[in-house]
């Protein structure tokens, strides 16, 4: 298998993970545990042994942004780097989902936030938090009627 | 697993929505440290700014009104069913206005391609359906006999929300058979009014645009002080008279080609 093969398939299950997690019922468990931990540790899985199979031979590292380039000179670890996004993007996705639930963000609101989520993981992760927080410092009237 | 139950205390859409305004006013915030670029000489992160800010007071607004109206009617299918087009239109909105101002390109009166006259296109309709649900909530605050407002304050609901979806359509109309904002032709170094932008040289529709718009927020307010004071709810009429008067004034003046203010 080519790097270029292995990237290929990574994208059916992360499209996958993002679509129940954006679009299907969050009252099935069983459905809601695949983008929140099933897919996110298939990832994970692949990630392992990409790492430490060719980490080394790179020759790269985390001090200088010079070696974190020579880290992606090689396709594999560029596809280690591929899966990593895709990992922690979706779990982290999983983990805004229920905490907007939670704080009963609707799921209108939360489809745009989870698309910036799977797209530039941090962008969402910010919003969603943001839009969260914004709504814990507005007093529940609600409670009163 | 937390539990996912939460009916009581969820918040309520607008509600959101006016949070969701305020998440993205902190982002275009942030961008604003970062992006040097300019569109037609304005940092490409104003116009989202811009719109999140005023969506912050539009969302914001109409969250005060829902906390008032009978669970009967903000409960009801009619006002559920306008906000969830509002927030599909906002979302549509902001979402396109972020993506073209982070190509460094426009989003309003972009003829280049037939995709932004279409988006162009909808961007207009995403505006209307906005401020058409503005006069939903206006007509709703008139008919909802046991909201919770005064008589001044429901008629300058009625009166300011229905008042600011007719003179918003009249600006925004004008705009939108334009190819800009401008009338008339700014030079390089035109002076602008600081913070808004409109120009301080030629005639510029955004004026009237803004006092339409606000309508909504003016002629409650107006109302609730005319509750406090025992007015009647005729001085709301009065206000909603003037208030009209002078937008149509102010977008008369642009139309003649004379910024709002010279300098």
């Amino acid at each position: 298998m080519t790097p270029e093969e292995l990237f290929a398939l990574t994208g059916p299950p992360a499209l996958l993970g993002w679509a129940i997690l954006i679009l299907a019922p969050r009252r099935w468990p069983l459905l809601n545990v695949v983008p929140q931990v099933v897919i996110p540790l298939g990832f994970a899985v692949l990630y392992t042994g990409l790492i430490l199979a060719n980490f080394a031979a790179t020759g790269g590292g985390f001090g200088t942004l010079a070696a974190v380039r020579l880290l992606f000179n090689s396709d594999w670890m560029l596809v280690a780097g591929w899966v990593h996004y895709l990992a922690f993007d979706m779990a982290v996705g999983a983990w805004l989902a229920l905490r907007m639930d939670r704080a009963g963000i609707g799921r209108l609101v939360q489809a745009p936030l989870l698309v910036l989520t799977f797209l530039f993981g941090p962008v969402g992760f910010l919003l969603s938090l943001l839009c969260e927080g914004t709504l814990r410092l507005v007093p529940s009237r609600q409670s009163q009627v | 697993m937390q539990s996912l139950t939460f009916s009581s205390e969820a918040p309520r859409p607008l509600m959101v929505l006016t949070a969701v305004s305020v998440a993205l006013a902190t982002m275009t915030l942030i961008w604003s440290f970062a992006d040097p670029r300019l569109i037609d000489g304005v940092p490409v992160w104003a116009k989202p700014m811009k719109f999140a800010i005023s969506l912050i007071v539009f969302f914001g607004t109409l969250a005060l009104l829902d906390a008032r109206l009978s669970p009967a009617w903000r409960d009801g299918r009619l006002l559920r069913g306008t906000t969830v087009v509002m927030a599909t239109a906002m979302v549509f909105e902001m979402a396109y206005i972020i993506f073209m101002a982070a190509r460094g390109e426009a989003s309003h009166f972009n003829q280049s391609t037939p995709f932004t006259q279409a988006m162009y296109g909808l961007m207009g309709l995403g505006a209307t359906l906005l401020v058409v649900g503005v006069a939903v909530y206006g007509v709703a605050a008139w008919r909802d006999t046991w909201a919770d407002l005064g008589p001044a304050l429901r008629m300058g609901v009625a009166v300011g929300f229905v008042g600011s979806t007719v003179l918003t359509l009249i600006t925004a109309l004008t705009l939108s058979a334009m190819s800009g904002h401008f009338i008339g032709t700014p030079g390089p170094d035109a002076a602008t009014i600081p913070l808004l932008g409109w120009s301080a040289a030629v005639g510029d529709l955004r004026p009237s645009h803004f006092l339409a718009l606000h309508m909504m927020q003016a002629l409650p307010l107006a109302g609730l002080m005319f509750d406090r004071l025992g007015w009647s709810s005729r001085a709301v009429l009065v206000t909603a008279a003037a208030y009209a008067v002078i937008t149509m004034a102010v977008y008369a003046q642009a139309l003649a080609g004379m910024p709002l203010i010279r300098l």
